[in-house]
């Protein structure tokens, strides 16, 4: 199975890093659904170019979180997650987005006011093309 | 480092030194782990297939220990351990030309208790490779073919590839790469290869081994090396500061590439971005390294110790 992991060779966060967030949300996202058989280690690092101590480390981590399940001789599933945990996910990635661009926002030394009345230009723009639909 | 006879390596070296003529390999020195792919990189004449050689109780090892899948390769030991290991030589043996890819194979099956006819077939069919013409009328590339199906046939617990896609093209490579995939599956057995490719080091390797004039420069976990070899482009502003770069945290190389401009190789590169900006310096870029490049610095730190 292809999972849509993408590397980013000039983020300064390590490999392990990197693959173990994207996985993480692509179960909490619901991309990846419940019973769904992962890529053994060896195929997923020979894919994504890294080695199978790392995938292993991820599997591992996300296993403890119960993500994932192994079962002995058949491999690696998706397991079951509650809603509960999907939802806080969800603004959990959107957090980071925004904290993202508060970021660049202070470093191009912007009023909180600025930002403030960004955000709702934003939101009031693309929640109006949200409804007039793609032109 | 742990015992000579820990389960956990395939390959246990201990001070191991070979005298020839005009090289010397060693002394040598690392443990490398068992279920797992070490690729070896070096320039040419490093001493990759002597090693290669020594690992399959060619080469008598006088001074140091070495130990490879738990058989201590002395003057004691019978030579059985050699069963286990699957090979393949940089270059083809001449001897052979005249056999047949099948005719070495039925060679093969009698020295291998654990060779399996079925496996050499399903290895040549993937490969595409032909089984009944002489080795010295294939193509460089279909010969490597039929030698790699051979040197897998018996499902070896160590395979030693020297230089295994010289010769191959991209389609042939990739059937090689998938069926090293398929090998290493289930988790107990070793690859070893050396390899000039930079692409297949990235990835098939979980370990690489560095190696140049006979000597090791280090074993590191691929990913690891990766994440912490990094290139910083600073530039200085203000004052005349560049002396205080040679200090920087886990500094393996430094250009000025113009003026003002500076290119930093460093393996600490969290610690090193922080040193660079506190002595004035402003980061204008961080990158990964590329494996010939970390290569590169290993060497230059090693000429400087010599």
């Amino acid at each position: 199975m292809w999972l849509p992991i993408r590397i980013d060779e000039q983020r300064p966060e390590p490999l392990y890093h990197q693959i173990e967030v994207q996985l993480r949300g692509l179960i909490l996202g619901g991309q990846l659904q419940e019973g769904a058989l992962l890529p053994s280690i060896r195929e997923l690092a020979m894919s994504l170019k890294c080695s199978a101590i790392t995938v292993r480390r991820v599997y591992q981590d996300l296993e403890n979180e119960g993500l994932i399940r192994t079962r002995q001789g058949t491999g690696t599933f998706v397991a079951g997650v509650d809603s509960a945990a999907r939802d806080e996910h969800r603004l959990d990635r959107v957090a980071e987005e925004l904290e993202r661009a508060i970021e660049t926002g202070l470093q191009l030394q912007c009023t909180v006011k600025e930002m403030e009345d960004l955000f709702q230009r934003i939101v009031a723009r693309k929640v109006k093309d949200r409804k007039e639909g793609p032109s | 480092m742990t015992g000579l006879d820990d389960a956990a390596n395939a390959v246990t070296l201990r001070g191991v030194r070979l005298q020839r003529d005009r090289f010397q390999l060693g002394p040598l020195d690392c443990d490398i782990p068992r279920g797992m792919v070490t690729a070896i990189v070096g320039p040419n004449g490093s001493g990759k297939s002597t090693l290669f050689r020594m690992l399959l109780g060619l080469e008598p090892v006088t001074r140091g220990e070495a130990a490879v899948l738990g058989t201590r390769l002395d003057l004691k030991n019978d030579g059985s351990f050699k069963a286990r290991i699957g090979f393949l030589s940089e270059n083809p043996h001449a001897y052979e030309n005249s056999f047949t890819a099948d005719e070495k194979a039925r060679f093969a099956s009698k020295w291998y208790p654990s060779w399996d006819w079925e496996r050499y077939r399903k290895l040549l069919r993937h490969f595409d490779g032909d089984g009944n013409v002489k080795l010295s009328k294939l193509s460089k590339g279909m010969r490597r073919k039929v030698e790699l199906s051979i040197a897998m046939a018996h499902d070896p617990e160590l395979l030693l590839l020297d230089e295994p896609s010289s010769g191959l093209d991209p389609f042939a490579w990739k059937v090689m790469l998938e069926e090293l995939q398929r090998y290493m599956e289930a988790g107990d057995k070793t690859l070893i290869l050396a390899s000039h490719v930079t692409e297949e080091v990235r990835r098939l390797a979980d370990y690489i081994l560095f190696i140049y004039r006979g000597r090791i420069l280090g074993l590191y976990e691929k990913d690891r090396l990766f994440d912490d070899w990094r290139v910083l482009a600073v530039q200085q502003q203000g004052s005349d500061g560049s002396g205080k770069l040679q200090q920087t945290p886990g500094l393996q190389g430094l250009s000025e590439t113009g003026p003002g401009l500076f290119r930093l190789e460093v393996n600490e590169p969290e610690r090193a971005e922080t040193y660079c900006r506190s002595c004035g310096f402003q980061v204008l870029g961080v990158q990964r390294m590329e494996l010939e490049d970390i290569l590169g610095c290993l060497i230059r730190k090693e000429e400087a110790r010599r």
